[in-house]
């Protein structure tokens, strides 16, 4: 199993609002950067998981930040107690050098070609979760490199797709290369985008339901449990995390769980169950204020009485990108891959 | 954090203004909202915009009542209705205040059947704010009017509570240490508008806890005489629905004006400013909505054609009044007068 990670806006709380606050960032120090809420717990949980269950689970991070910031990430992550496999960083100087400005916030091409990189030395048959944000492109990258890999995306179209969307040439020759030497395997079963600009879901939805926006890591934890990845301990531990840490109230978390459920991404019948285990290590609210064998009779009675029509799972579909770059170009979007 | 129902089917925009509305005060305040409704379409409409999951739970209704019906009919024919399971919710204790555009009367109905009533409140009262002339600096650009249609008719005892009620809710919401009281009358003289009327003043002019400043006459409404301004249901949405036609028909005339000779719309082009500015005072939008005084618990109206960000301020005063204890405070006011 291996899970592949971002690190601005989706391991860390990175602050690129303004260029003042975008120019400290390299000279941050470890102690300086803030880790989303829950985030931790969540990576931790994954690896203790597969310890536990005696498999291999591999944590990777790509950044499209520059290097010069690797020292203190590997601190950060060691602050936190963050077991990792590799971590990538874009190289700037080269484009720096070259003149070549307008490639320094290109992330398309950099991370598309990481990523294969990364698939070639995986080891052979590993399932994949990817990490991303909602703030540039990684839900168009990590679909891309989902489709690709999984020998879905025809290689002249995945050209076609990569000069409209203006990445680096010398990028694209590379890309070509080693989609052409991938074994074709549908490895990516989920890719998860952290909604931390709060982008509306439904914009995500040309991207199919293997890309889950979630809100919190709370939502994430949930998922991977649904997955078989995580267990239900886990989430409790994420649940708790972000109870202790980041000031979330239960009932918080029970209209995340909520959310989730009505979104589509938890079956009803699951989320119940769920949510039982987790009211019972005090991590929701008891919805149960009569308590025991009456408690469970009104609630039951309740919820016959008025239960809306059960929301038709997400439709498994192929990405049409040349339609969803072009509807991008029509919004007025810049071909870099931010959803518009 | 007070936990917030807001009726989301009801409204001439519902359900999409006031799940847009609840969307927004989600990403702005920490405040609770259930919004109460059909629950597919309510998630549907959520999922177009930007919203925090964290702060929103959806309590499904399978029924409306829409804004055309009979109130009494309407709720006695659909059991589910938004409004009533809305009502349901707060009386239950799982939310502190009720938020509607709905229809009014279903709405008061509704509360009428599933809230208590303060001990001692013979009437409730709908409150509105409106904007008003200031008469010294720092002076609220708000007051209060009320009944502005909970009742029709009243008698004198009725007024006084009402009185009892909005001084209470302009102290803790509106934070005027000591509000002006009025009574709405046809002459200022204490023996004016018939024997309620006279009765009222007697009593409101007796009692210690209010600082009653007489009758307001038609012309005194929009002045700063009175921070409160109490009357009955019928006058008072007479006068509420007058102001708001006042402030359409000035920019209607505006806007013609604009259209029929250059020298006319340059003319209009000096006062833009100042009509932007009667426009922006008479925008409901801002106020959030009147609260059904009198109850334990609160409902708050909004304005029919509430748009989404009428519907969040709505949810913000229902949350301040909730923090601010108006139910407690009105509760000390009538047993002050018993």
């Amino acid at each position: 199993m291996i899970y592949r990670w971002d690190l601005d806006k989706t391991y860390l709380k990175s602050d690129f609002e303004s260029l003042r606050k975008m120019m400290r960032v390299p000279f941050e120090r470890a102690e300086d950067k803030i880790d989303e809420p829950g985030v931790v717990a969540l990576i931790r949980s994954l690896k203790t998981s597969a310890r536990r269950e005696q498999r291999a689970a591999f944590v990777y991070f790509i950044s499209a930040s520059p290097p010069q910031i690797q020292r203190a990430i590997r601190e950060k992550l060691a602050l936190d107690g963050i077991e990792f496999d590799g971590m990538v960083f874009k190289n700037q100087l080269q484009h720096l050098v070259r003149g070549r400005f307008r490639f320094l916030r290109e992330q398309i091409g950099f991370k598309l070609a990481e990523l294969l990189k990364a698939r070639l030395a995986a080891p052979p048959g590993a399932v994949e979760f990817l990490f991303g944000d909602d703030w540039e492109s990684d839900p168009l990258i990590y679909s891309l490199y989902a489709d690709v890999i999984a020998g879905r995306l025809d290689h002249d179209v995945l050209a076609d797709i990569l000069v409209r969307l203006r990445i680096d040439p010398a990028r694209l020759v590379e890309i070509k290369a080693l989609s052409q030497r991938v074994v074709p395997a549908d490895a990516v079963r989920r890719i998860f985008i952290n909604l931390e600009r709060r982008t509306p879901p439904e914009r995500f939805h040309p991207f199919g339901a293997r890309l889950v926006p979630t809100f919190n890591y709370f939502q994430t934890a949930i998922v991977l449990r649904q997955e078989g990845v995580l267990p239900t301990g886990a989430v409790v531990a994420v649940g708790r995390s972000l109870l202790e840490r980041s000031a979330y109230t239960r009932e918080r978390l029970r209209n995340s769980l909520d959310d989730l459920t009505r979104r589509g991404y938890v079956a009803p019948a699951a989320a119940a169950s769920l949510r039982r285990d987790l009211e019972a290590a005090e991590v929701l609210p008891s919805l149960n204020p009569l308590g025991g064998w009456a408690g469970r009779m009104r609630r039951r009675w309740r919820r016959r009485r008025a239960r809306p029509p059960e929301r038709p799972p997400i439709p498994v579909k192929t990405i049409e990108y040349p339609r969803l770059i072009d509807s991008w170009v029509a919004g007025g979007s810049r071909l870099s891959g931010e959803l518009p | 954090m007070p936990v917030i129902a807001v009726d989301a089917m009801g409204g001439d925009f519902a359900p999409d203004e006031i799940v847009k509305g609840v969307a927004r005060a989600s990403l702005a305040t920490a405040i609770e909202c259930v919004l109460v409704g059909d629950e597919r379409r309510i998630q549907g409409i959520l999922e177009s915009v930007s919203y925090n999951p964290e702060h929103i739970s959806i309590r499904h209704a399978a029924e409306m009542v829409g804004m055309d019906e009979a109130p009494k009919e309407a709720l006695k024919a659909k059991r589910d209705a938004s409004i009533t399971v809305g009502a349901k919710l707060v009386a239950d204790g799982h939310a502190q205040a009720l938020v509607s555009a709905g229809n009014t009367g279903a709405c008061i109905l509704a509360c009428a059947r599933h809230f208590r009533a303060i001990k001692g409140i013979r009437k409730t009262a709908l409150a509105s704010v409106y904007p008003r002339q200031t008469e010294y600096p720092g002076q609220d650009q708000l007051a209060l009017l009320l009944d502005v249609g909970a009742t029709i008719r009243c008698d004198a005892l009725d007024l006084v509570q009402f009185a009892v009620m909005g001084s209470a809710y302009a102290r803790r919401v509106s934070k005027v240490e000591r509000p002006r009281v009025g009574l709405l009358n046809m002459g200022i003289e204490p023996f004016k508008g018939g024997e309620v009327l006279t009765e009222a003043y007697q009593h409101l002019t007796a009692l210690s806890g209010i600082d009653f400043v007489g009758n307001i006459e038609g012309n005194d409404v929009a002045k700063g005489r009175a921070d409160v301004i109490v009357c009955e249901g019928l006058l008072g949405n007479v006068v509420l629905k007058l102001i708001e036609g006042i402030a359409d028909v000035v920019t209607d005339v505006a806007s013609n004006a604009v259209k029929q000779r250059l020298l006319w719309r340059l003319g209009m082009a000096l006062l833009s400013r100042g009509i932007r500015e009667v426009a922006h005072l008479a925008d409901y939008t801002k106020y959030g909505g009147a609260p059904l005084l009198g109850f334990e618990h609160l409902f708050l109206k909004a304005h029919g054609r509430s748009t989404a960000r009428a519907i969040e301020n709505a949810v913000k005063v229902a949350a301040k009044a909730v923090r601010d204890g108006v139910p407690g405070e009105i509760a000390a006011g009538i047993q002050a007068i018993r």
